[in-house]
């Protein structure tokens, strides 16, 4: 429970009344928790397809980005918000500052940085570039080119 | 020659800005080593032995003669005078200094070069035949699909953190000079029945310690839906690529784990919720421009009253060194950098500079890179073949290695590698010394030999005819002897002859296999093909008897 009470304390007040729950209690208790308002936290190696027919349930997904050579977060948010058209809110924490361009264009709807990167400037980083050469999740901002 | 708009060209800018602040960060101590090597390494820039090595991408193995003398002005203003063109179709500087890296990327990006992602987790360089557009028979010049497809896995959002490296390869000629099925990625342009241009795929091929090859996985992807169906295998690739063990990173180990056509499986599977998104499908006006930006820039010409010079040494460099181009009345020329004792593949800025004005004089300022570390001039004259040939003599640029066995592949070694077992470099110059009679190079003909300083197999010692890879044994360097590999007509992993040999006796292990091939040799026949007639115990009998 304690990286639940660690995530909880970390996001918004808009979420405090959502039930955070890791991907396996989600998976093993749907019957249960889907009658509730619940947030589900996905771990690099949880299989997301597994919760595509379930979406409609969950408010909220927190993704892990915590081991920066782990790109798995990336594909999971693309197949959560892009492909299977998730409308509530994706989380990414533990979030890279060097990361957040491929976090946020692959579906993070919104981030918690590591605790390291406090003071720093996020724009730089989350919207360093002017144009983009492929679609994806979020081009927002970004001239295609394409 | 195709060149990047101002928007690509900011583009290259907006990604050194942003690397520059990263290095200020490490350099203040506000960005960890592990972090920023993983940065640093996808803009090119590795920590080696004594420096820092800075790779800087050929696209497709093409390059103007003015790209070529910017990468001789930073060999001049950042290294010390000298570059190292690679087996992939990129040149490496040796000697750079940490805190210029920004200006030194600033100076490439005013000629349209850079490092990003030649090297770390993600898509690398595309590598394309060096004689694209140049030869018979090709399906289409590959060139124009390498750089579509470059551009949209560049600074991929989904596909910049993949458990290992990923090296494309693309071909659309009948001989295959790009070996794509040793590559993670290999795409075959063909024509199906009906007509249609489209790919053959191939996945998880590679060298290293366990050498693959490539399985197909599609045999016709139509072109407009590549890209779909390259995002597909990445995307299976990153979500059930091995990540937990350092040396199962590529692609090659989750295919075989998987069997490929589990493997082939899931990744149409992924592709039948994609392949009809119009966003997905190549942008087809885009591709018949980029066609037009590599377009030829020859017409065929009538040389009716042109007469060869006759001239003995130039008739020995011609032979090895210009083939036939699809043209009439052109050629195409490869010109070898092999010098003895040199690091093949190693150029001054001034051989630089030579081969860029000699481009621009005859070969409309258009030069290529090819595997074998050699420069081609894609589009000389043939009345001024002979004229191009006086001007590299006298510059020393004429070697007639090309094609004969003293154009010897070779890494770095553990002269310059942090990685390396072995040394290469003396081992190449020490064969080129045993073979330093052009009659006897001539008569042995076209023969690779590719020396590897370690498992990682920079210098692709597998598909070479020789191989030779470095090891230690009890302190001590070893090179293990793999045979009769190639990519060319067929790709073959060359054999292990049997076990490795010392150095000290390796350069007469390399003259023995080789008189082996001479006297089995029936007229003209290549060398893997003689090793099929007779197979590996006669070579194995007498390097270890």
């Amino acid at each position: 429970m304690s990286e639940i009470l660690q995530i909880e304390s970390i996001l918004n007040k808009d979420y405090e009344s959502v039930n955070l729950v890791l991907f396996q209690e989600w998976i093993e208790s749907f019957d249960k928790l889907s009658k509730l308002a619940v947030g589900i936290i996905v771990g690099p190696s949880d299989d997301v397809s597994l919760i595509k027919d379930e979406l409609d349930f969950i408010k909220l997904i927190v993704l892990d980005f915590n081991n920066f050579d782990d790109g798995r977060g990336y594909s999971q948010a693309y197949l959560l918000s892009k492909r299977w058209q998730f409308t509530g809110e994706i989380i990414g924490i533990n979030a890279h500052l060097d990361q957040l361009q491929f976090m946020i264009r692959s579906g993070v709807t919104s981030y918690v940085l590591l605790d390291s990167y406090v003071g720093v400037n996020e724009e730089d980083y989350a919207n360093g570039f002017s144009i983009c050469y492929q679609e994806a999740a979020n081009n927002s901002g970004l001239q295609k080119k394409y | 020659m195709y060149q990047y708009s101002p928007e690509d060209s900011n583009f290259l800018v907006e990604r050194v800005n942003q690397f520059e602040k990263q290095l200020k960060r490490h350099l203040a101590g506000d960005l960890d080593d592990a972090k920023f090597r993983s940065l640093r390494l996808r803009n090119g820039l590795y920590m080696e032995l004594h420096a820092h090595m800075l790779r800087v991408a050929i696209p497709y193995g093409t390059l103007s003669s003015t790209q070529l003398r910017s990468l001789a002005d930073v060999a001049d203003k950042y290294d010390r005078g000298f570059g190292h063109f690679t087996t992939r179709q990129n040149i490496q500087f040796n000697w750079i200094e940490l805190p210029e890296i920004a200006n030194l990327l600033r100076d490439l990006s005013d000629e349209g070069l850079h490092a990003i992602q030649t090297s770390g987790k993600a898509t690398r360089n595309i590598t394309a035949d060096p004689l694209s557009g140049l030869t018979d028979g090709e399906i289409e010049d590959a060139r124009p699909y390498c750089e579509l497809i470059r551009r949209w896995f560049n600074l991929h959002p989904e596909f910049s953190w993949l458990p290992g490296k990923f090296k494309i390869a693309i071909n659309g000629a009948k001989l295959d000079e790009t070996a794509l099925r040793i590559h993670d990625l290999g795409l075959r342009l063909v024509r199906n029945s009906e007509d249609q241009l489209g790919f053959s795929v191939f996945v998880g091929g590679g060298l290293g310690a366990a050498a693959m090859i490539a399985a197909e996985t599609a045999s016709f992807v139509k072109v407009e839906d590549i890209l779909s169906y390259l995002e597909s295998t990445m995307r299976v690739y990153n979500l059930k690529g091995r990540r937990d063990h350092q040396k199962k990173l590529r692609i090659k180990f989750l295919v075989r784990e998987l069997g490929a056509d589990e493997f082939s499986r899931l990744v149409d599977e992924d592709w039948q919720q994609t392949k009809n998104d119009p966003n997905l499908k190549l942008n087809l006006v885009e591709l018949e421009q980029l066609k037009k930006d590599f377009a030829l820039p020859i017409k065929s010409i009538n040389l009716g009253g042109f007469e060869e010079k006759v001239d003995f040494n130039y008739s020995i460099w011609k032979k090895n060194n210009v083939r036939s181009h699809k043209i009439n009345g052109f050629s195409i020329v490869n010109i070898s950098l092999t010098k003895l004792g040199a690091a093949p593949g190693d150029a001054t800025s001034e051989q630089m500079r030579i081969l860029a004005d000699l481009g621009e004089k005859y070969s409309a300022s258009e030069l290529r890179t090819t595997k074998r570390q050699t420069i081609v001039f894609p589009y000389v004259r043939k009345d001024q073949v002979y004229d191009l040939w006086q001007s590299l003599e006298k510059y020393g640029l004429a070697s007639p290695h090309q094609g004969t066995l003293a154009q010897i592949v070779a890494c770095p070694g553990r002269d310059y590698c942090d990685l390396a077992k072995a040394v290469s470099i003396p081992i190449a110059t020490r064969v080129q010394e045993r073979f330093n009679d052009m009659k006897t190079l001539l008569d042995i003909g076209d023969l690779n030999i590719n020396i590897s300083g370690c498992e990682n197999s920079c210098a692709h010692h597998h598909i070479a005819d020789i191989g030779l890879l470095g090891m230690q044994k009890n302190g001590e360097e070893y090179y293990q002897i793999t045979l009769a590999g190639e990519t060319l007509h067929e790709t073959v992993i060359g054999k292990k002859l049997g076990p490795s040999v010392s150095g000290e006796n390796i350069i007469d292990a390399v003259e023995i296999i080789v008189n082996v091939y001479l006297k089995n040799r029936i007229d003209q026949e290549r060398f893997t093909d003689v090793f099929k007639r007779i197979g590996i115990a006669p070579f194995k009998e007498k390097v270890y008897e």
